[in-house]
Formats: structure tokens, sequence, C-alpha cells
């Protein structure tokens, strides 16, 4: 069976959920049998972009370098799946026209329940100005107007934020359908029962 | 890690694989000389589902939620449904190694239609309805299979309960060999970290032939044409074992496994009539003839509780505010439910002597018990009877199958052999239980075993 590579970019605030959601969209792709790359932020700064510091201009650079790796794995038809917070639309945007098959996931949540959630303490020590730049709270981050899926990751729980970028693309037709009826259709089920009966089973 | 390959065998039953035959079964004596071997105890109840998904989750019927093929969705009476793979909610063993890059060919595993995609191939089980359904995935595989297959593929062996025991013998062996040569052909296409088939040829024989080789089954009779017929089976069996084993790579590791064993079947304890005579159950009508007991023939405001049939009985509470009609007070729920094993376990045949019943409370045998459980699980006789959950037979004991000839019961422990080449064991002879599969294969693969197995590994 040969499927079509894509990429499904995970954008939104630190800790608003993209690693996480990233890595459980993974599982799940696995277990359908795709090839799957992740390139989460944390990890592309120790290896990749190695140096780059966070000014808009590096951050670009950054979302550039993931970009143009989820093109490569796209084209040879593996599934890319970037987590990066990427607060500027226009590079995302550019990711989106050099890839082909570009899946947008907006992991929405307002800085007021990452502050509450902030496992990291990040968001204390930004608002107080111990850390200088911090994305939302004194840099901007530009969310997305066009994004495939939105994922409110302050309300929702993360299996329904997975079932919707699943289902989403199971719409796209970048990944078959699965279906879910539990049951057999009436005949399905006579013909069982019939064969159970036959077998000594019921 | 090198490849495993597991062949399972339904019913396959360790008296006859280790104790009577092995001698004439080459294949499967080198396997066990080279690795090891014993019993595996199913799970409560040994029945095909839920053995065969236990043994791939490491989950107890409990924890999986369902309890047999035909289960309760709600306290409703006649509210039941068959599990199918939709229902199975825990990872497999083949749902752990796509997750972690490795693929696998599954092939005729019970409990896998409708199909669920996974790294790999999947050809599903015998509860697959017809073959007009998509019942492999990918789909786009069902005429290689057929072509693979003789033409054919055949999912389960029709018109079993026939007195044609030629016809069936023949079609069980035609199932089979088409099974093991679809089988090949796929694994030797791929490249498969873990290739797993099961053959149902073997419950499917018992049921049909036991009477013809057991001596001690009460219809046995000494020289009859069919005397060899399961041994003769058994030997074909190995030799397609064997025609597996010769285009697999010699550093493959292969383990062979039933889940539950066989055994003779004395006869059937007819429970609805047991539970009408002990005033349990009240029908509307007495019956004329001897029939299947539908909910709507019973007097629920007289009825405490019915059972079903099958190799094994569940039995169920008319509980007062849980059934729509309920009539137990569930504050007398537990001293009832007392009552009725203690009566049960003092059930009689007919010369008078105790006949072993085995009674379960489920939440005693499952961690958990989600959905709908019985309210008692009932082996009659120990498994040495089944349970007929016909009524008008005016009868509690009935030598003639309620649903037509079957000579043999399920057993608790099936077979386990494991070979991996180049490892020396230190555990020989053991025992070994159907919830250490999933981890043991996970572990063969370097992998985490996870919390909600029950199970630990063998190596």
């Amino acid at each position: 069976m040969l499927m079509k590579g894509f990429t499904i970019w995970f954008t939104g605030l630190s800790g608003s959920g993209k690693t996480t959601l990233a890595r459980e969209v993974e599982e799940i792709l696995l277990e359908r049998g795709l090839k799957v790359e992740v390139l989460d932020a944390d990890i592309v700064r120790t290896n990749l972009s190695k140096g780059l510091g966070f000014s808009k201009e590096d951050r670009d650079i950054n979302i550039r370098r993931i970009g143009f790796v989820c093109n490569l794995l796209t084209r040879n038809d593996v599934v890319a799946i970037a987590a990066a917070i990427s607060p500027y639309k226009s590079v995302r945007d550019e990711n989106r026209k050099l890839i082909k098959n570009y899946v947008e996931v907006f992991c929405k949540c307002s800085i007021d329940a990452l502050t509450q959630r902030d496992v990291k303490g990040l968001y204390a020590k930004a608002l107080k100005g111990e850390i200088k730049n911090f994305t939302g709270v004194d840099d901007p981050y530009e969310e997305p107007d066009n994004a495939e899926v939105v994922v409110d990751t302050g309300k929702e729980t993360e299996e329904q934020s997975v079932a919707k970028i699943i289902k989403t693309l199971e719409i796209l037709n970048y990944i078959p359908r699965v279906e879910d009826a539990n049951e057999y259709s009436g005949d399905e089920e006579d013909e069982i029962k019939a064969r159970l009966k036959d077998l000594g089973y019921i | 890690m090198t490849k495993l390959l597991v062949i399972g065998l339904d019913c396959a039953t360790p008296q006859l694989v280790f104790d009577s035959w092995l001698d004439e079964l080459p294949n499967l004596k080198s396997l066990v000389e080279s690795g090891i071997h014993g019993k595996l105890r199913s799970t409560v109840p040994p029945i095909t589902v839920p053995a065969w998904t236990a043994m791939m989750t490491s989950q107890d019927p409990g924890m999986l939620g369902f309890y047999g093929f035909r289960n309760r969705k709600s306290y409703g009476y006649d509210d039941l449904y068959f599990a199918n793979a939709n229902y199975v909610k825990a990872k497999t063993v083949w749902n752990h190694l796509s997750r972690n890059r490795m693929s696998s060919l599954v092939f005729g595993v019970p409990q896998t239609y409708p199909p669920k995609p996974l790294n790999g191939v999947l050809v599903a089980c015998f509860l697959t309805p017809n073959k007009d359904v998509q019942y492999t995935y990918p789909d786009e595989i069902k005429a290689e299979l057929d072509k693979a297959a003789d033409g054919d593929y055949i999912i389960d062996v029709d018109d079993f309960r026939t007195d044609d025991k030629q016809k069936l013998l023949e079609s069980i062996y035609v199932m089979s060999r088409r099974r093991f040569k679809a089988f090949r052909h796929f694994l030797t296409k791929g490249n498969y970290d873990f290739a797993m088939m099961v053959e149902m040829g073997i419950d499917r024989i018992h049921h049909g032939f036991w009477r013809y080789f057991d001596e001690a089954h009460r219809l046995y009779e000494p020289g009859n044409p069919f005397e060899n017929s399961i041994k003769d089976y058994y030997k074909d069996i190995d030799r397609e074992i064997g025609e597996t084993l010769k285009v697999i790579s010699p550093d493959t590791s292969v383990m062979v496994v039933s889940d539950h064993g066989a055994k003779t079947m004395m006869g059937a304890i007819c429970i609805n009539e047991w539970f009408q005579q002990e005033g349990y159950l009240t029908l509307k009508e007495k019956p004329s003839k001897v029939m299947s007991l539908k909910m709507n023939m019973i007097d629920w405001s007289k009825t405490k509780v019915w059972g079903e049939g099958g190799y094994y009985s569940r039995i169920f509470f008319n509980v007062k505010g849980r059934e729509p009609e309920g009539v137990i007070p569930q504050e007398q729920y537990e001293d009832f439910r007392n009552e009725i094993i203690r009566k049960l376990e003092a059930m009689k045949d007919e010369n008078g002597k105790l006949i072993n019943n085995k009674v379960f409370k489920p939440e005693d045998v499952y961690k958990e018990c989600n959905n709908v459980p019985p309210d008692l699980i009932l082996y009659p006789g120990n498994l040495d009877w089944r349970s007929a959950g016909s009524v008008g037979t005016g009868t509690i004991h009935i030598y003639e199958n309620d649903t037509g000839p079957d000579d043999a019961n399920h057993a608790e422990d099936g077979i386990f052999i494991w070979k991996i080449p180049g490892k020396k064991w230190d555990n020989k002879g053991n025992n070994y239980s159907i919830y250490d599969i999933a981890p043991s294969i996970l572990k063969y693969f370097g992998l985490d075993i996870p919390q909600e197995m029950v199970g630990k590994p063998i190596i």
C-alpha cells in the first residue's frame, strides 16, 4: 500500500501541548503502518539548529530548517511531524508554500491557562521579567488564521484533540478512514450467530 | 533481536501433543527438545474469545470487558452483542510493535475482525461473517490471499453440524492446508519482525471427531473408520509446521501456543431446567418441545436467575433496580449469590454422584470487571460437562448436545513451546500462563512491558 507523505505542523505557545499531541499522533500513525518522523523543536535545537538563539532572525532560521527537513521527508512519502512554537505567520506560510501536503495544527491555549499549568515555571519567570523575549509574554505570537485543525488544549482532553487531528487527516485523505462502528450488520450478525451455534459456542 | 514466528493452534491440547503423540510429531518434537514447553493455563473461561485476545494483550476478560463471544451490552434482558475486534480497546502485541516501528504479519488470530490498520499485513479471523466484507488489511491483498490459497481462502469450515463426517474431515484439511500455504506466501514475501498465524482446524476436529478416538468417550466404538482422524490431522498440522519452518531463517525464534485444551464431553447440564426445578426460574408457559430459552418466555416476576448455554455457563441474576423487572433486592445480592454457588456445587449426576461443578465470582478471578460481567461463571463438572441453555428437555442431564453433535469440551490448559536459537533455558518444564505471552514477546523484542499487562515475561 503506497501512502503519500505529508507534514503535520504543530504551532502554539510553550506548554500548549504540541509535543505531547505530536507524540500521540505519531504513535497512532505508526500503528496505521505509516512511516513517521517527529521533529520536535527542543530536539532540533540541540542538533539541527545548535547555536541558534531566540532572536527573531534565529527563530526564523530554525523554523525554515525544520520546514526544509519536513519537505524532504514529505516528498519521500514519510509523514513529518513538526512541533515548534513557530510564532511568526510569515515563516509558517513559507513552509506551507514549500511543502506540498501541509496540515497546520494550532494548539490554542490562553496565557492564563498556560500560567496556571506552568509545569516548568517558565511563565512565572517570564511574567516577573526573569526570562526575556518569552513568546506570548514579551515576544509576539501570531495566531494562525488558516490552520487545518485548531485544538483548544486549555479545554479539550488530550484524547479529544488527538481524535480531532486524526479525523482531519482522514477527511483530507492523507490516511485511510478507520470505521469505529462496533456492530455487525443484521445479516452479518446472523451469519456469525449461526457459525458460533454450529461450533457449540452459543 | 531476530524475528519471532508464533504458530497458534486453537484448542491444541497438552495430553495429546506432549503426552501421547509427540514422537509422531517430529517438528513439534524438535521445537520441544530445543526450547521450553509446558501447559499454558487459559483464561476463565477457556474460550477462544476472550482467550486469544487475553494472550495478545495480557489483560484478563474483566479488564477487556468481554467474557465470551456474546456479551450483555446493558442490564436489559435481550441486549447482547458479539465481541468483535472493535470492542478490543487494549493494545495488542502488534499494536505495541507497530508503535515501535516493527512490522507484523497477523493471520487468522481470533478477534481481529474487522481488521484494523497496523504496520504490516493482517488477515482477519473466523469471526469474519463472509468473504464479501473487508477482512484483510490492507484491503487490496484479498485477491492475492485467494490466489495464494489455491484460489479460495477458507475462513472457517461450513456445515459443521453434519453427520457426513468424511466431508467435514476433508473440509477441515482443505481449510488448514490453504491457510498454511497462504501464510507461507505472505511470510516469505514480506520481511516481518513478528509473524503469527492461528489455525482453527484442531478445535474443529476435536469437536467433530473426539468420540471416535477417545476410549473414555461414552460413544467410542473400537475400530471405527475415524479412529485415527484426530491423530492423523495433528500429524498433518505438524507437517505444515515443518514446511513453514523451512521457509524462515534459522535464527528466527519460534513459539507454538494454543488458547485452551480439550477433553471428553460427558454430556450437558440443562442449566435452565435445573433453575426451574430449584424454583429460581419460571416460564410463562411450559414448552411443548425442546427449544432455546428466549427472554420473552420468562415470567420475570417469578424469576431470579437464568443461564446461558455453551462450553461453560454464564449465569445472570434478575436484580431489583438493575434489570428492568428485577426481583432480587440489592442488599440480598451477595447472600443470594452464595446460596446459588452452594447449590450449584451440590449438583449431582443421575447416579447421585457430585458432578464437581466449579463456580466463579467474576471479581475473584479478574483484576477488574468492565462492562457487564455475568453474576457467576459455571464450569459444569469442571468442564467435563457443557451447559445446555435449552428448555423443555424435561431433564437436567442430557447426552445428546442440544445444538447438535459435539464430542469435546474445552479444557483449561493449552500448550506452549518456545525455541529461541542459541538460548539455553534454565526454567524447563514449568507451566505457564496465557497472560505471560504478550509480555514475553515484548521483552523478546527489547520493548518496555506496559503496567497494565497482568502477566510476566517468561524470558
